[in-house]
């Protein structure tokens, strides 16, 4: 869920801005790391960034029908981890502002928190979580691109909320109308893009299952046993 | 193929041949007046001249721009309306209260505050619009390097550029052929065939960049991307008129400031 350009005041822009700064910098060693470690990386860096930007310009079918992107942020932090995802949604972010018309300039540190940052790092603590747990493949792909999802939605309607805190009970309840107002469109994208993504992984794991053994993103056992019963 | 991308567009505008670091002045800069206006009289002023700019001068088909200032417009209406109920001040118009500690209301100062963001909205997107447009990234990604942005984000960002249109090609040959075979005809076909979309596009995109780093070691690639360093110059006629019309924006800003309440601020 995008902030559009000129929805946030100039303070609350500089503000988001000076949050990410960090969180890219460190993006950005992570990322001057694994590139010293393995020049092959790039190449599928970008074109995983590449994929990222086309997932979010398609429509996902909506249940509500309202008309909803996927984020694919939890794909690659499944994939990369969230400090190297957080580059990655940088340039994705200016892209989707240029090409799309999707989210803004002024907006974008507020957007890198909530879809490179929150979304990200959640889905990535589940992800820790379950890898090497009794849960199938399946059920942690969906799991963590759904709560990146809602933690995306939630940190953008906390964005809104302190721009913006309520006359009557300030940014609680701000926050509250906030989150009402785009449940609505945010929680059946969250799960139509949970079972898209796991959707995506069965494909992989039948077709090309060395991109996940390349990738070290889950245990031998776990992509053979998904494949076995896929 | 037409992939529906404003970057399609801004290779052909009217102002292609306008150096980026003007046409970057002129859309940064109204960004800016819009959002540090306390009213909605410079922003609307931004709206209506940018668009005009857009519309004039870059010569966007007048479709196109209408379908793309209805985008945001869901965004709008939802955070908007949200914003007018929250905010209070001033004469009550309606209020309820659906439990106890959360008042939502629509008041005079409510709605001037929703028509002010809805505004900079508005005047943002059209700066947003101007940018995109008018300014292909190739030429971004020319004034990146000569401000010095990170070579690493550079060259990510490129090879993310690069990677785009050539899986933009692969997704609409995939998604004809599913439409071609009613693939979207129910929700749940839908989401099934939209899982296969997808999953065909990673691994593409993996074939594709493993395909890329043979072609760029056989290129000696060392770690930079080379590029062609010329960019359109800073023209005199160019940089005059972006001067004087952020200065006019400037100005409306200034005169506006006093009566800030009478002409519609908050």
């Amino acid at each position: 869920m995008h902030i559009m350009e000129g929805f946030l005041p100039l303070e609350w822009c500089i503000a988001w801005w000076v949050l990410a700064l960090p969180f890219l910098g460190w993006g950005f060693f992570r990322l001057r790391r694994v590139l010293d470690a393995d020049r092959e990386a790039l190449p599928l860096l970008g074109v995983t960034g590449a994929f990222i930007f086309i997932l979010s310009s398609l429509k996902l079918p909506s249940v509500t029908g309202s008309s909803s992107h996927p984020t694919g942020t939890g794909l690659s932090s499944i994939c990369f981890g969230p400090g190297i995802t957080s580059v990655v949604c940088l340039v994705v972010l200016l892209f989707q502002s240029l090409f799309l018309a999707h989210g803004g300039l002024s907006v974008l540190g507020a957007n890198i928190i909530s879809m490179g940052v929150v979304g990200p790092m959640a889905g990535y603590l589940v992800y820790r979580a379950l890898r090497d747990s009794r849960v199938n493949v399946y059920m942690t792909v969906f799991l963590v691109c759904a709560v990146a999802d809602i933690c995306t939605y939630v940190t953008t309607s906390l964005e809104l909320a302190l721009a913006y805190p309520a006359a009557v009970g300030g940014v609680a309840t701000s926050l509250g109308v906030f989150l009402g107002i785009f449940a609505v469109t945010q929680v059946p994208l969250a799960i139509v893009e949970g079972i898209v993504l796991a959707l995506v992984f069965k494909y992989i794991i039948q077709l090309k299952p060395e991109i996940l053994f390349r990738l070290r993103i889950f245990p031998e056992r776990a992509i053979t046993e998904a494949r076995g019963g896929a | 193929m037409d992939h529906g991308y404003l970057e399609n567009v801004a290779q052909e505008n009217g102002l292609v041949n306008v150096s980026p670091y003007v046409k970057l002045a002129v859309g940064l800069g109204a960004i800016l007046l819009s959002l540090v206006s306390p009213n909605w009289i410079t922003p609307l002023f931004l709206t209506l001249t940018l668009g005009g700019a857009i519309l004039l001068l870059a010569r966007i088909d007048p479709g196109l721009y209408a379908r793309l200032l209805l985008a945001p417009l869901s965004f709008a209406v939802f955070s908007v309306t949200a914003v007018i109920l929250v905010t209070g001040g001033g004469e009550v118009f309606w209020a309820w209260q659906p439990v106890p500690g959360v008042a939502l209301s629509v008041t005079s100062r409510s709605v001037l505050q929703g028509m002010l963001v809805f505004s900079r909205m508005l005047g943002g997107m059209s700066a947003l619009f101007f940018i995109a447009l008018t300014t292909p990234l190739t030429e971004l990604f020319m004034v990146m390097r000569q401000c010095r942005f990170p070579t690493t984000l550079l060259n990510l960002a490129m090879m993310v550029y690069r990677s785009i249109f050539i899986l933009a090609d692969q997704v609409d040959q995939v998604m004809s052929a599913q439409r071609m075979r009613l693939g979207y005809s129910s929700p749940r076909e839908a989401v099934q065939s939209f899982g296969m979309l997808c999953g065909a596009a990673f691994i593409a995109s993996w074939e594709a960049g493993e395909d890329l780093l043979r072609a760029m070691d056989a290129r000696c690639y060392a770690g930079r991307f080379a590029m062609l360093s010329e960019s359109q110059p800073v023209e005199a006629g160019p940089l005059a008129a972006a001067t004087a019309y952020l200065l006019v924006g400037s100005g409306l800003l200034l005169a506006t400031l006093p009566g800030a309440l009478s002409w519609g601020g908050v």
